[in-house]
Parts: structure tokens; C-alpha cells; sequence
């Protein structure tokens, strides 16, 4: 076991602890050491391989198919160097004003986070496409909201010399994503941030991480040997994700009597429909996400969006198997996608929780509100994919498996709210949030407003395990935004925690 | 590699057809590339789970036994598919989920292969902007 000491430790490198080294970088100046701990490896250029099995073995946790503890969910997250901003698509929203006001945070201001939110789109470069670079997948998406009256926004997207590849889920090959594994983490390295990969922390104890270094099968080689190592800190940021972090504090002394720890975790959960044209459309060619549709938000309770997935992802997700899901599948280039996903609410019950191997397990009990959202969901998505002239659409819930345009009178029929069928219909997560959600009372929240530990002063967490309740958006910004607002903390209590630790 | 027994292998392959009808015309080397990718991807889930679905592969292939008096891979195929149908909608949640763990699986082995692209219409190529940028307005 070899010893160190550090000054700030950051675990995890995507948008939380990403934005939290490049803040915190400046230190290195003043001969801080700042470390960031990424249990991922730092993936090579060559090895961003566009294939689908490969790149979701090599980026994602169980390949992208964590399993909820009844199985009835998968739910995907990054574990990389630049953590999940390296599998995201790039949509940069800023959070409503609303949805803060839900989160009902004292000390937490949505003009604060809006301000630190336009930071970070500047910072990656966040633009609007141009209408040239929108593929048919997507205008026909848009045009189809329109004919409907549904209200359709184009996505913010944090893209610099974008080609069009189509597969930011599987990590962009022309590095043109803007998340932490390009702009935030190069910049704090740069500053003298020591990024550590292939990095497993087993749990933090008073002040100290107790980490092992593994031999990684890909990607570049660890900066630290293999082997295990405890590290003793002034401060230290926990940012492994809304999975990673509380699992972490869990198996950790510090902070694992905190009652709410774990609970009231959410996740966006989500389907997805493809609707199938009689005609090939450029649908895998260009950028996969352009535009969302909320106009369901506040009414229902959920979001649409564009989306196109690779021919095994997009094989799992339909319902059924045989004859008919071969013809939809056999014939990728006349397919149109759409994304659900519902906005959950925030259950002391759905939670993370560690098993006795000491890893995560997420229980997820699917309420009415969220089943209703999803399969109203499915009947909106249906009636975009006819408006914008969809031969047949499939519906994971509906009761055959085509609907074909002359049933589209029939929609709600053919998509009964007991159609979902859990542990039959694929529905999957790529936004976990909660389980160290901010808030003043210890008894429902794990830290405050600017993510400290209740009573543990040394301890701080900056990721999406913070929202107390969903973001009811693509969460990244958000994240950076946090993660902003914890760097500032974590800088202004330093030399109180130097002190006091020395 | 290895979590997959030669048995099981066979039996993969003998049902994939009726998940995937082009399974069945598989040639031997896209036949090992199909269970190779299934392998390497159980290889990489905890040693309960990789137990858990040789369990359930073995429920599933024995259980028409009861009714049918062959196992499922010996059966014809519409007797196949109306068992796989029954595990798909099984009153037991865990036993639907289980299917749906082969059924994933199955997929995956078939649309995980690089070489499935073409056969399927689906030939990213690296510059899509440029593509887009040639349409003509409409």
C-alpha cells in the first residue's frame, strides 16, 4: 500500500469532476497538488472505433446495460476519461427557472446556475446547428411536432468540426464533442491537475481515499503503477456520478449514516419508437440529436427527442422477436427514431444502494405517474412518426407489433396504458441523478446548496447526484454548473482545511 | 473467454433463428463470431450473473420437455416460438426479465457483428455532413 498526500482529490473526470479540476487547476500554481482519480481508462484516438460492442465494452459500465435490481431497466453511464461527456451527444440546455424552483434548495438561485451554465457554453463551444447539417431523422421529427401543433425546440449542441459520423454514443472519432476529455481536463492538466486513470476507489475514510490502480486492457497507460494506494487529503470531491458517488459514500464512514444517502435517486427513464418510411432517409449520416419536443412537460410529464441508435441497440429495444422485428430491422435506412423519456419524480425508495460485493445496486420501482408518461408518451411519438409520413411505427407497448398509417385513428387503442409490461418492454436510462441530493435538512438531503457533506467539512460531492429532484433536461450543463458553484466552495475553504488538518 | 460451454453454444445458435430468421444462415465462422461476442460479453458481468443465465438456459431448453417431451431446441419451430412467447409474457417478472436477458443476448450476437451492416442497410460512413451537404433542398 503506498502512501500520499494530496491537497484536493477529485473522483471521477466527467462534467462534475471535470469542471471541478479545471476550477480548481489554478492551485497547482500556488504548488497545490490536485489529483483526479478516473476509474475508466484514457482511450487513444485510434481506439475510438465506431463499433458498436467494442466502443460500449471500452466506454460504458457493463457496456451500457447496468441492470436495475428487478432487471426491468438498463441504464447507461460512462467510465472513461471525461466520464459520460464522452458517450453523450453534446445537447447543452440550461436548466428552467421552474425546475429550480421545484428543486426548492435554499441557498440555491436558478440566476446562479444560469450564469454558471452560460460559462460552460461558451467554454464548449455550444451552437446551434445548421439547417444543412440536419439529417431527415430529424427534420422529419420537427415537421411532424409542427403538423401537430407540439411545440419543437432545436438542441444547443457543444460540437467543433463536427463530420457528421453519427455515433456520439460511442465516442466521437474525430474528437469533436466538447465535453471534459477536450476542453476542461487537457486545460487543468495543463495547469499541473494530475489525471490518474484505470483508478477503482474502494471508499474514503477520515480525510484519506483508499484507491487501486488496475492494469488496463486498453487505452494509455495509467500515470500511477498498479497497485493500491492511500491517499491523504485536505479536501476531497466526490464526482463518480449518481451511481458511483452514492456507492462510494455508502462504503465510506464518513458520510454512510446520512439517512437520505442513496434515496430519491431518478433517472429520466426512457423508450424508444421507430417509425418505419418507405423510403431510405438520412437518418445514421449527420448528427443523431437535433431537436426536442416539451411540450408534454408540465401537462404529462415528458420529453420527446430525436435520436438513432446502432443496429444491436436499436434490435434490443423493439418488443418481440422473429418475422416482423427482422423486417423492421432489416432495412436501417428507412428508420426513424424517437426517444421518450419520463420525468420521474424523487422517491425516498428508488435508490442506490451497495451490495455485498461492495457494488452498486439501484432499486427502481416504477410508479403510475411514470408508466402513464411513458405510454402517453408512445401515443404522442406515434403521431409524429404518421405526421411526418411513416408507413408503420413501432410502439414497445402496443398490443401488435406494427401499427400501420391506416391505423393511426386507433393510436390510443393500440397503445393501452397496460401494454407496458416490465421486464418484456426495453426501457433504458442514460440520465441518473440524485442520491446525494442537496438541501438544508440532513434528514432528507446529503449535502448543502454547495455540495458539502452535511457535517463532514472535508467532503464534497459535485455531480448529478446532487438534483434533488430531476433536471427535466438533458442534465450535463447543469452538472458543470454544480460542479462550478463546489469548486468555489471547495477554493474557499482550503486554507481552513489546511489548517485545521495540519 | 470461455464462460459458455460447447452445449450452450449450440443451443444459442439452434434457437437464434427464430429471434433473428438470417441467424440460420449463418456460416461457421459468423457462427463463432455470434457466440464469441455473447461469451466475451457475459465474460464481462459478475460470476452470479453469468450462473443466473446458464440457469435460465437450462430452464428454458428443458422446460417443454413437460409438455412437448423434447427440449426446445428439438422442437419444431412454430412450438418454439410459442414457448419463447410464453417466457416473453410469463406472469413471473423474473422470468420474463430472464428472457429478455437471452433475448438481448441473441441480438446482440447477431447485430453486435461489424459484417451485419450491409445485410441490414446500415453503412455509416465517416464524413455524413459531407453526404448532407449534397442533398438537394428540398
Amino acid at each position: 500500500m503506498r502512501e500520499l498526500h494530496a491537497d484536493i482529490v477529485i473522483i471521477g473526470s466527467g462534467a462534475g469532476g471535470g469542471t471541478v479540476a479545471n476550477e480548481l487547476a489554478p492551485l497547482c500554481r500556488e504548488g497545490r497538488r490536485v489529483l483526479a482519480l478516473e476509474s475508466g481508462p484514457r482511450l487513444r484516438d485510434h481506439e475510438f472505433t465506431s463499433r458498436e460492442v467494442e466502443m460500449a465494452q471500452r466506454l460504458y459500465v457493463d457496456s451500457g446495460g447496468f441492470l436495475t435490481e428487478d432487471r426491468s431497466m438498463t441504464i447507461a453511464f460512462g467510465r472513461v476519461y471525461g466520464g459520460s461527456t464522452v458517450v453523450y451527444t453534446g445537447t447543452s440546455l440550461t436548466i428552467p427557472e421552474a425546475t429550480v424552483q421545484r428543486w426548492g434548495v435554499p441557498g440555491l438561485a436558478h440566476d446562479d446556475v444560469l450564469r454558471r451554465s452560460e460559462k460552460y457554453l461558451g467554454e464548449n463551444n455550444v451552437h446551434l446547428l445548421d439547417e444543412g447539417d440536419i439529417n431527415d431523422n430529424n427534420q422529419l421529427f420537427a415537421q411532424g411536432c409542427r403538423a401537430l401543433g407540439y411545440r419543437v425546440e432545436q438542441f444547443p449542441l457543444n460540437l467543433k468540426g463536427c463530420r457528421g459520423s453519427g455515433v456520439c454514443n460511442l465516442g466521437c472519432p474525430h474528437g469533436a464533442k466538447m465535453g471534459t476529455a477536450r476542453v476542461q481536463l487537457p486545460e487543468a492538466e495543463r495547469q499541473g491537475v494530475e489525471v490518474v486513470t484505470n483508478c477503482h476507489v474502494a471508499r474514503i475514510e477520515d480525510r484519506t481515499v483508499v484507491a487501486t490502480v488496475k492494469p488496463g486492457t486498453v487505452g494509455a497507460a495509467s500515470a500511477w503503477e498498479p497497485g493500491s494506494y492511500r491517499i491523504r487529503a485536505n479536501a476531497i470531491v466526490v464526482a463518480g456520478g449518481a451511481i458511483g458517488s452514492p456507492a462510494l459514500l455508502l462504503r465510506s464512514p464518513a458520510a454512510a449514516g446520512l439517512p437520505a444517502l442513496g434515496r430519491y435517486f431518478t433517472c429520466h427513464p426512457a423508450l424508444i419508437l421507430v417509425g418505419q418510411h418507405d423510403r431510405p432517409i438520412t437518418n445514421y449520416i449527420g448528427h443523431p440529436k437535433s431537436y426536442y419536443c416539451d411540450h408534454f412537460a408540465e401537462s404529462d410529464g415528458f420529453l420527446l427527442e430525436t435520436c438513432m441508435y446502432f443496429p444491436f441497440t436499436t434490435a434490443k429495444s423493439l418488443t418481440g422477436f422473429g418475422e416482423d422485428h427482422a423486417r423492421m430491422m432489416s432495412a436501417m435506412d428507412r428508420l426513424q427514431m424517437i426517444l421518450v423519456l419520463a420525468l420521474d419524480p424523487p422517491l425516498a425508495d428508488n435508490r442506490v444502494m451497495v451490495g455485498r460485493d461492495g457494488e452498486p445496486v439501484v432499486r427502481y420501482h416504477f410508479n403510475d405517474a411514470v408508466r402513464h408518461a411513458l405510454v402517453s408518451a408512445m401515443r404522442a411519438s406515434a403521431r409524429v412518426f404518421f405526421a411526418a409520413g411513416a408507413a408503420r411505427v413501432h410502439a414497445p407497448a402496443a398490443r401488435q407489433f406494427f401499427i400501420e398509417a391506416h391505423e393511426a385513428d386507433r393510436i390510443d387503442d393500440l397503445v393501452p396504458f397496460d401494454g407496458l409490461t416490465l421486464g418484456k418492454t426495453t426501457i433504458s436510462s442514460a440520465h441518473p441523478m440524485g442520491g446525494c441530493r442537496m438541501g438544508a435538512d440532513r434528514a432528507t438531503s446529503v449535502t448543502d446548496a454547495w455540495g458539502q457533506v452535511h457535517g463532514v467539512p472535508w467532503l464534497f460531492v459535485a455531480d448529478a447526484s446532487l438534483f434533488p429532484r430531476c433536471s427535466e433536461i438533458n442534465p450535463y450543463v447543469t452538472v458543470m454548473a454544480l460542479a462550478d458553484r463546489v469548486a468555489e466552495r471547495v477554493r474557499a475553504a482550503l486554507p481552513d482545511l489546511t489548517r485545521h488538518h495540519a | 473467454m470461455g464462460v459458455l460451454t460447447p452445449t450452450q453454444r449450440a443451443f444459442l445458435l439452434g434457437i437464434a433463428p427464430r429471434f433473428v430468421p438470417d441467424a440460420a444462415r449463418l456460416d461457421a465462422s459468423e457462427a463463432t463470431a455470434f457466440t464469441d461476442l455473447i461469451d466475451e460479453a457475459l465474460a464481462q458481468r459478475p460470476i452470479t450473473l453469468q450462473r443466473q443465465f446458464g440457469l435460465l438456459m437450462s430452464v428454458m431448453r428443458w422446460s417443454p420437455v413437460l409438455r412437448y417431451g423434447r427440449p426446445l431446441d428439438a422442437l419444431p419451430p412454430a412450438s418454439q416460438d410459442a414457448v419463447l412467447r410464453w417466457f416473453q409474457d410469463a406472469p413471473a417478472q423474473k422470468l420474463r426479465s430472464g428472457f429478455w436477458g437471452l433475448r438481448t443476448l441473441i441480438l446482440m450476437g447477431y447485430y453486435g457483428r461489424p459484417a451485419v451492416g450491409p445485410v441490414i442497410a446500415y453503412l455509416p460512413p465517416d464524413n455524413g455532413n459531407a453526404i448532407l451537404h449534397a442533398r438537394t433542398p428540398r
